[in-house]
């Protein structure tokens, strides 16, 4: 540890004013705060201490994605892993150059995105659409609104949103049939063009054909579908732990869940034969992973409690009803950007309301 | 036609005017307001309602003229000019109205209020209106719908606008450029909605 501090102090005033080095001083410091705690201390007042900061709630969503990322690693093969560090190197490729032009910090932000990006994609895709579709995000989704905090629409989801565009084709066929028995597909590289890459329909997709995957398949993750989507069991465990930190909304997660269980549940009963049943619904797709991961971010979702309800609600009778009455098969990605544009207005209508009713009291 | 369905009909296109075929965001008709009249929340919601309220009446009038008058005189050429007439008209009495009934909102509107009357969303919705050969009760569901989907688009752009902290957007994207993308972005999100409803 000792040499690694050395290093640093002795590189240090070249990054610093006047160093050559100036325009990489972003990519020092993160370095720096990577291995040991940052030198700089704060200022000016106030100084507040809290365990909770923006890099404490980053690393809770990682946390809390871990058990999917290697349960894609079980089912889909070491793809995944490609696809992960692609994801990484490109958006933060994006990132540093923003933070260099800005002289700002690097934010944490961005490992959440790298993160989360390749899990929303299918297990097969080219690694070249992942580079497109996260520099696509955090570039136009993120940076342009002006970095970390301030980004309006999740960036993972704008990227993902670009690539079902752009390349419809590759983004709704590169399925893999999941790996069971043993070891899985931990020990193979699965692509597109693999032999043993056996193509094969999501339950969505199945079941536009007609056909209603079992919920128990689901919730184990033996099925198709994207690559951290698929196993309902994991994604609630770590879900719950998001929701124990508090880093996810509670409010948001329940009225998503619950708003979409009862639109499909009243679907389904009126025409059994047409309708799947709601827990099927429930846990098909990305229903589960965008409830947990990508609704909750808190920086896109509303920020009063009243807001997040109906924020909830809107994403889940959506949902719903791309996935039964369009040509789409999926619905949580269209439904939860939808959210992100009505958040902003949603919190004006219940500070309005409430600004009223105090005025009506005093 | 049975009325019964004729309504059933109107209520689907209604329905597709707002989400799948937003006039706004599907079809990019009535940008200039859009952009020029969406910082601030409460101006947008006076102007939204007065899109739909202006749409929806001038679909109307301009239908009952459309079938009762040009088609008779087979004069079907002269539509362009006659729908602006009566828009034109028609947006000098909401003016009217507005100047006597809400003042500050009129002074809030200031200019975005005559340029209705060139809104190529309301003269795009009677056009279309003609091209789709819709009936009355049709028609009355399809303004009604873009008004609304154009309303709906326009608070969310404004509540946006008041939430983006502008010191932070790199310079030459302030003001309209972020509004641009912003659209774009919003317009990429609404293609989830494609096919729902096909009701033309």
């Amino acid at each position: 540890m000792k040499i690694l501090r050395d290093i640093f102090e002795k590189v240090s005033p070249s990054f610093h004013e006047g160093g050559k080095f100036k325009a990489f001083k972003p990519v020092y410091e993160a370095m720096e705060n990577f291995f040991f705690a940052p030198a700089a201390r704060t200022v000016m007042a106030p100084h507040v201490r809290d365990p909770i900061d923006v890099k404490r709630f980053m690393s809770m969503v990682i946390i809390g994605v871990i058990p999917c990322v290697l349960a894609s690693l079980y089912f889909y093969g070491l793809q995944i892993i490609a696809m992960i560090i692609v994801s990484y190197a490109v958006g933060g490729v994006v990132e540093v150059i923003f933070a260099m032009v800005r002289k700002e910090e690097i934010n944490e932000g961005f490992l959440v995105t790298g993160m989360l990006f390749p899990l929303i994609l299918p297990p097969t895709l080219p690694l070249w659409m992942v580079g497109v579709g996260v520099a696509f995000g955090v570039f136009v989704g993120k940076e342009l609104f002006g970095g970390t905090g301030r980004n309006l629409f999740n960036p993972a989801l704008i990227g993902r949103c670009f690539l079902a565009l752009a390349y419809p084709a590759a983004m709704s066929s590169n399925w893999v049939a999941a790996g069971e028995a043993g070891v899985g597909r931990l020990m193979q590289y699965v692509t597109a063009s693999s032999v043993d890459a056996i193509s094969s329909a999501t339950p969505l997709v199945l079941a536009k054909q007609g056909s209603v995957v079992e919920v128990s398949h689901m919730i184990l993750g033996t099925t198709s579908g994207s690559v951290g989507e698929t196993s309902g069991a994991l994604i609630i465990i770590g879900g719950v732990f998001l929701l124990f930190t508090r880093v996810a909304n509670w409010r948001t997660v329940v009225s998503i869940l619950l708003s979409a269980g009862v639109m499909a549940g009243v679907l389904h009963h009126s025409d059994p034969g047409r309708f799947a049943p709601a827990l099927w619904h429930l846990f098909a797709g990305g229903m589960l992973f965008g409830a947990f991961f990508m609704a909750t971010d808190p920086v896109t979702s509303p920020v009063t409690n009243t807001g997040k309800w109906f924020y909830g609600i809107i994403i889940g009778v959506v949902t719903i009803s791309i996935r039964n009455f369009t040509g789409y098969v999926e619905g949580v990605m269209f439904a939860i950007l939808l959210g992100n544009i009505i958040a902003p207005i949603l919190d004006e209508i219940v500070v309005g309301f409430r600004l009223r009713r105090l005025r009506g009291e005093g | 036609m049975n009325v019964n369905t004729e309504i059933w009909q109107g209520f689907v296109v209604c329905i597709s005017a707002v989400f799948t075929n937003n006039i706004l965001l599907n079809y990019f008709l009535g940008m200039c307001p859009f952009l020029g009249c969406s910082r601030e929340v409460k101006t947008s919601v006076g102007l939204g309602f007065a899109v739909i309220f202006v749409l929806t009446s001038t679909c109307i009038l301009n239908w009952l003229i459309y079938h009762y008058v040009l088609v008779p005189l087979s004069l079907e050429f002269f539509r362009f000019i006659i729908f602006i007439i009566i828009i034109a008209a028609f947006v000098q009495f909401v003016e009217m109205l507005l100047d006597r009934t809400s003042p500050l909102l009129y002074q809030k509107l200031g200019i975005f209020l005559p340029l209705i009357t060139v809104n190529c969303a309301i003269l795009g919705a009677s056009l279309f209106m003609v091209i789709r050969n819709h009936s009355l009760i049709v028609t009355i569901g399809y303004g009604l719908g873009s008004g609304i989907g154009w309303f709906l688009a326009i608070i969310a752009m404004a509540g946006i606008r008041q939430k983006l902290a502008n010191e932070h957007i790199p310079k030459g994207l302030q003001g309209p450029g972020i509004a641009l993308i912003i659209a774009g972005l919003m317009a990429l999100a609404f293609t989830g909605f494609a096919g729902v409803l096909q009701g033309n």
